[in-house]
């Protein structure tokens, strides 16, 4: 049977070290995580204790917990189990992990507008580095399986992220037996089809990224918007007859005009390109098929651009997301703003590398390097002088730039370069072209 | 509104609706157990609003005795936190008006005349009921009413007998034995108010996570996957009372 801890108890854990209780952390459907300290070194760690009832082959969940400790943790974001207690037969149990650090908010804190980010870029480095974890998560094999809002950890300030409650976690082919909460499962497990794999983790994915930029969710709009919301509408809205508030070809579950104002509001602040994405991930073919998701490297090369494409609004000063080669409009002030051209890099996992050449407009390590993932470091800026543009060098590295006559010269570190109609720059291990727009 | 200020994500009511005893047979210490009690979820419920995206618990209180009276959510379901600060301490006395309690009740569990209207929806309530004695009125006719009601067919229904309650009428009123939990004295009420408040409205707030061996035949069933939940975490209610090593 299920028995609480209690302040000042002591737990053995598997290899024989002891830790100490000394508070409560949390509650969850699963189980309990207290603050624990480790009786030699005095280290602290959080102890996740579990409502054992629920398992129906508790041992078999020890082991598969055993396992993934084992395996090792695929990234750093992951606050990955270290060790177990003790087994006995009959008795609870849990495991032992890292305690969140300070400054970080849960997701929901966010969603429910008690948290803001500081600015864009963080709110963009939160959903690039969601991203990233998730890849790591698939490329060691992993998948999620039940992958919700209640997941995630982020820092205000940075977009850093965390990511807790991995018990559910499994290998390719295994089945956790858990299928996730509704609003965040795949169509085709909450009807049924299937069982979570990595595909259902990227539909999870991309609910989560909707729900981080946008703030609402994808699929409830104003058709879906039942007074009782029993399970017979949840397979309806999420499963059998799924449709998308910004569906292409159909509007007939666009977001309600008295309800859904962060959709309304939200969904025209983002690039053309973002939106498209969107549109694939929830399209009828994805909900009713499983097909064309995107790849979690679609989906980095996308957020990575939408991290370049923020800008101060020249009218109201406000931070805008502008398109490389089409008008935006400034949701603060609703003012036009275009820019005079774009940096144009090779494409990566298939999807268009742009940056616009507008003041202020930033170039990061996976700018000039093409193999690099690194979406924070900046190596360069866009600044203005009346009447032409230039390219600041921020970087350690020289770069090569071929004026459109075909004469070419360096620019050191430091220094800045003006971009003129099809200027090519050479980073050294990645190019970029100056497209100048009509 | 600039990118960074969204408003509050679009959010599902989950109703946590009490219908307490007060008739006199509960006045002096049992009284006082359920007003420690209410005052102890209120926090619980707070915090569980602050941490759900999908949904938000919002509270009535149903008080019986000769009279009937609606203590909280007369018009329309109260946010927690406006529940603790307006919160005012239930008297006992009189009958056990039980029947009257469940017709008012039902009257309130409707989206066009009652309390259940919200612009977003919502989900299974929690209808929980607290009983010490037997009826004095026709309480039958009263469930019977109730029964029809289609939100409480979906609702989470559990109950705490005190004392002399009628474990027969919370049974039908449960319609599932492991939602009905009994106690006789005051401290251990006081604890079983708040562990089957939280608990139940932990599950219908937060969902449970869908498993696939599950042995809920019928997923709207809602107060067994609050059966289940209020036996696999039971051991709660062993915890020591002592507030120092209880948390
Ligand atoms: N490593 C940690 N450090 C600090 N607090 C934690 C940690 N892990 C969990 N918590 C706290 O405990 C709560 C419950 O944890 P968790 O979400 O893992 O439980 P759960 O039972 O799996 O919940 P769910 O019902 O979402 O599946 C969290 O909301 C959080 O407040
Ligand atoms: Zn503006």
């Amino acid at each position: 049977m299920f028995v609480p801890l209690k302040k000042n108890q002591r737990v053995e854990l598997a290899d024989g070290r002891t830790v100490t209780v000394t508070d409560k952390l949390g509650e969850g459907g699963q189980g309990i995580v207290y603050r624990v300290r480790f009786d030699d070194s005095g280290e602290e760690r959080a102890l996740k204790w579990f409502f054992i009832g629920y398992l129906k082959e508790p041992l078999k969940f020890y082991r598969h917990l055993e396992d993934n400790i084992k395996k090792g943790s695929p990234s750093a974001a992951f606050i990955w189990p270290e060790q177990l207690t003790k087994y006995v037969a009959g008795e609870p149990f849990g495991y032992i992990m890292k305690i969140f650090p300070k400054g970080y908010e849960s997701f929901s804190k966010y969603l429910l507008a008690r948290v803001q980010f500081q600015n864009a870029a963080a709110m963009v480095n939160a959903a690039l580095n969601m991203v990233a974890a998730f890849k790591a998560l698939h490329l060691k094999g992993y998948n999620y399986q039940d992958l919700n809002d209640g997941n995630f950890s982020i820092e205000p300030k940075s977009g850093k992220v965390f990511i807790c409650d991995n018990d559910n976690v499994v290998g390719y082919g295994q089945k956790s037996g858990i299928l996730g909460k509704a609003r965040y499962m795949a169509p085709e497990v909450v009807r049924g089809d299937k069982q979570p794999d990595t595909d259902t983790d990227r539909y999870s994915l991309a609910v989560i990224l909707f729900m981080l930029l946008v703030g609402d969710h994808p699929l409830e709009g104003k058709k879906t918007n039942y007074p009782a919301l029993t399970n017979k509408y949840d397979l309806r809205i999420f499963g059998t007859e799924p449709l998308f508030i910004f569906d292409e070809k159909d509007s007939s579950n666009a977001p309600h005009p008295q309800i859904h104002q962060n959709a309304l509001t939200m969904w025209k602040i983002f690039p053309s390109f973002v939106q498209k994405a969107f549109q694939q991930s929830f399209s009828q073919e994805s909900l009713l098929n499983g097909k064309n998701r995107l790849l979690e490297n679609e989906w980095f090369n996308i957020l990575a651009r939408l991290k370049s494409s923020i800008v101060r609004c020249p009218h109201c000063g406000e931070e805008m997301f502008l398109e490389s080669d089409k008008i935006s409009v400034c949701q603060s002030c609703k003012k036009s703003v275009k820019a005079v051209g774009y940096l144009k890099f090779p494409k990566r996992a298939n999807r268009e590398v742009t940056v616009p050449i507008f003041k202020g407009a930033l170039l990061y390590d996976y700018h000039i390097n093409s193999a690099s993932e690194d979406f924070d470091t900046e190596v360069a800026v866009v600044l203005e002088k009346p009447g032409k543009f230039g390219l600041k060098n921020d970087s350690k590295i020289k770069w090569l730039i071929t004026a459109p006559g075909g004469k070419t010269f360096a620019r050191q570190a430091g220094e800045t370069q003006i971009l003129v109609a099809d200027c090519k720059i050479d980073f050294g291990k990645n190019t970029a072209q100056v497209i100048v727009n009509n | 509104m600039g990118m960074l200020n969204k408003v509050e994500i679009v959010r599902k009511m989950c109703p946590v609706i009490f219908l307490l005893d007060t008739s006199g047979s509960m006045d002096g210490e049992p009284i006082g157990a359920v007003n420690e009690a209410i005052k102890n979820v209120l926090p619980e419920l707070i915090s569980m609003n602050e941490e759900n995206p999908d949904n938000e618990i919002r509270v009535a209180i149903l008080t019986f005795d000769y009279n009937v009276k609606w203590a909280v959510g007369e018009t329309e379901l109260v946010s927690p936190q406006d529940v603790e600060n307006y919160w005012k301490n239930l008297d006992a006395n009189g009958y056990t008006s039980m029947g009257a309690a469940f017709k008012a009740l039902n009257e309130k569990l409707s989206v066009s005349k009652g309390f259940m209207k919200r612009a977003s929806g919502s989900v299974a309530p929690v209808l929980f009921l607290l009983s010490d004695g037997e009826p004095t009125d026709d309480y039958k006719a009263g469930l019977q009413e109730l029964q029809k009601n289609s939100w409480y067919k979906i609702a989470v229904r559990v109950a705490v007998g005190y004392g002399d309650f009628n474990e027969h009428i919370l049974r039908e009123f449960t319609g599932n034995e492991g939602t009905v939990l009994r106690t006789s004295d005051p401290d251990s009420l006081r604890n079983t108010i708040k562990f089957v408040a939280v608990t139940s409205s932990r599950v219908a707030s937060q969902g449970s996570n869908v498993s696939t061996d599950t042995t809920n035949a019928n997923p709207d069933d809602n107060t067994q996957a609050v059966a289940d939940a209020l036996e696999n975490q039971g051991g709660a209610l062993n915890a020591p009372l002592d507030p120092e090593d209880n948390f």
